[in-house]
């Protein structure tokens, strides 16, 4: 009952006229970030991140949260129309979203998608009320061990679980720890690798960083590649309608991939993509029509869309209440929180509850202006698939640039910013993610001050870290996971050498 | 080829990293200093680095990626140096100006009036947002 009071609270700060326009306006952007393939969430928050100084702490996070899962919403669209998904979460909408619409049924799979993703956008948020709270107020006990163990298996399942390799992503995950590092330690106060240039002394600013590896990589994988003009179909109001065996087909996959995505949504890595994946195969194994996946099967739409959705709420649950992102966009919204001088973790919800609840009702409220939006704007956002990238990218790269130099006035950000973004360029076309650097990154200082206070405390004996029960726990799922990742490892390695045999004998 | 570029990059970046490392006092386990984390990353990092590098060389496998204009990037980049280049000299509007235009034209963009009008209206907007709106003192 407290909860639903506190929320009803929330309501009314998320309904003041200007965070009102934050919400519409942030789930306008997302929508758009999700339709336009050639922009990205991360990328998108990132270069909005200047444009919020002038604004109210609580609008600037309604409007980014907006973007954020604005645009699961909108990464569908060019998955279903073009066969190119909108965001990396939508690529398997493409498997069955983009026959339906050979078969002139591309309205119906995108009215599905839209409610699907609203019905499980739902679930998620009513898990991200209820669980929300309770793990911030226990996350009051944690000490410096629970945040380094968090941390840690934090960073030991983001690499397991992004979609390149384990050891690709867990190098990624330690170069973004060693980035941290860079500048004064908080510790000692002595200066690392800043090599006497004061502008190090700061550290590495993580939206500059987020612009040039997201933004700036992102336009120079776009302007670099040969654009072949796509054949955009269109789609109106009347083409929306989904026939009754299609709705009956899509009810239960919507609940169970809102369900899917929000567990998946818990854990750390790319959640949304994850689940998305999860969803289509677990709909795939109970559908009474799996010879229809691959061509155009509705389940296979309303699924995943849902299960991506679900899993953006729930990647909210560790970065409200105990501060620690776990994925890229999250990591993004913590720079946001931080700009405005806001630490999220146990302490938000008793500090600032109007900004908390304001923020959870204010996705309750943008989940369902983007179903209204969705739907009778699908034509427009078709509309806007046809502008052409050779001009909007170079005036996205000067909106980055001009962002990054503002945020702290200095041309050394901007020298950085396109360094990273050369980078960002080069690890895409060497299949490195570079979302584990940005969460190394953050997770970084967490990770350096839980361990070096942890070990303080118990004098230097490792062991005690086991001794408590919490943190024991946590480091347990870190051991599994490694245990496990050794012994597939094995397994596979074992065959292939039995094979070998077998061949040479 | 460019993965074991970039895996090799790594592999020196981490020794680097972990050679200006050993400035910093490791400390003890009872008392870690400043020098703790970095020495425990950078040798994670040289480890990873080399177990990539030997995964690379033994599976011996080319992904076909689709094809970059090797040249268009170059232009980019060169792009980019001249901007940071002249930008304090001739200002934002004149700098963005020149770069926006240069880079439609190395984006294929057909025609000179389009461009150059959407440069023009693009720097100026992009000046008074940031100027006026979001009070940032541009150069």
């Amino acid at each position: 009952m407290d909860i639903l009071n506190l929320l009803l609270q929330g309501v009314s700060v998320s309904i003041l006229p200007a965070n009102l326009l934050s919400c519409i306006i942030g789930v306008l952007i997302g929508t758009l970030v999700g339709v336009l393939p050639g922009i990205d969430t991360v990328s998108a928050i990132a270069l909005l991140l200047p444009f919020s100084y002038g604004m109210d702490s609580t609008a600037a996070l309604i409007m980014f949260a907006g973007i954020y899962y604005g645009s699961k919403y909108g990464g569908s669209t060019t998955s279903i129309l073009l066969n190119v998904p909108g965001e990396a979460a939508s690529v398997v909408t493409c498997l069955d979203g983009y026959p339906m619409g050979q078969k002139g049924r591309a309205g119906a799979a995108l009215a599905i998608s839209a409610i699907g993703s609203f019905i499980a956008g739902t679930i998620g948020l009513i898990g991200l009320t209820l669980l929300a709270p309770p793990l911030a107020q226990a996350a009051l006990a944690f000490g410096p061990p629970e945040y380094f163990s968090l941390s840690l298996v934090g960073l030991i399942l983001l690499s397991k679980l992004t979609g390149t390799s384990t050891l690709k992503s867990a190098l990624m995950a330690v170069i973004g720890i060693m980035l941290s590092t860079i500048g004064l330690d908080s510790l000692s106060g002595i200066s690392r690798f800043t090599f006497g240039i004061d502008e190090l002394d700061r550290g590495f600013d993580l939206s500059i960083i987020a612009m040039g590896l997201f933004g700036i990589g992102e336009i120079l994988t776009a302007m670099t590649h040969a654009d072949a003009k796509p054949d955009i179909p269109s789609v109106k109001f009347r083409d929306l309608y989904p026939t009754k065996e299609e709705w009956q087909r899509s009810i239960t996959p919507m609940f169970r991939g809102g369900i899917v995505g929000f567990l998946v949504g818990l854990l750390p890595g790319p959640a949304a993509t994850i689940s998305s994946f999860i969803s289509y195969g677990l709909e795939k194994r109970y559908s009474k029509h799996p010879e229809e996946f691959g061509h155009g099967a509705i389940e296979g739409v309303a699924g995943p869309e849902a299960a991506n959705n679900s899993a953006i709420s729930a990647t909210m649950i560790p970065l409200l209440s105990l501060g620690l992102p776990f994925c890229g966009a999250t990591a993004i919204l913590l720079s946001g929180f931080m700009i405005h001088g806001i630490t999220p973790g146990p302490s938000l919800i008793t500090e600032r509850p109007e900004l908390f609840w304001g923020l959870i009702a204010s996705m309750y409220i943008g989940n369902v202006l983007l179903l209204i939006i969705n739907l009778p704007l699908i034509g427009v956002f078709v509309q806007l698939l046809k502008t052409p990238l050779n001009f909007l990218m170079p005036l996205v790269a000067v909106v980055t640039l001009t962002g990054a130099y503002s945020i702290n006035n200095s041309m050394f950000d901007l020298i950085w910013v396109i360094f990273f973004g050369i980078l960002g360029f080069l690890l895409q076309r060497a299949g490195f993610e570079p979302s584990p650097l940005i969460i190394g990154l953050v997770l970084g200082p967490e990770l350096e001050r839980g361990l070096t206070q942890g070990l303080i405390i118990c004098n230097g004996n490792i062991w005690t870290f086991i001794t408590r029960p919490l943190a024991a726990t946590i480091l347990s799922l870190g051991f599994i996971v490694i245990l496990y990742n050794f012994v597939t490892w094995f397994t596979k390695f074992n065959n292939k050498r039995k094979e070998l045999d077998a061949n040479r004998s | 080829m460019i993965e074991k570029i970039i895996s090799l990059l790594f592999l020196i970046g981490s020794l680097t990293y972990l050679y200006w490392a050993q400035e910093f006092t490791f400390g003890t386990l009872g008392s870690p200093k400043s020098g703790f984390l970095p020495n425990l990353a950078g040798v994670t990092a040289l480890l990873l680095s080399l177990l990539l590098i030997f995964r690379q060389f033994r599976l011996k496998k080319t992904k076909n990626k689709d094809a970059v204009d090797w040249t268009k990037f170059l232009f980019i980049l060169i792009g980019f140096a001249f901007y940071l280049m002249i930008l304090t000299i001739v200002g934002y509007f004149a700098a963005t100006f020149i770069f926006l235009f240069y880079l439609f034209k190395v984006a294929d963009t057909s025609g000179w009036r389009v461009p150059l009008a959407i440069s023009f209206c693009g720097s100026a907007a992009f000046h008074l947002l940031f100027t006026y709106y979001l009070k940032v003192a541009l150069p």
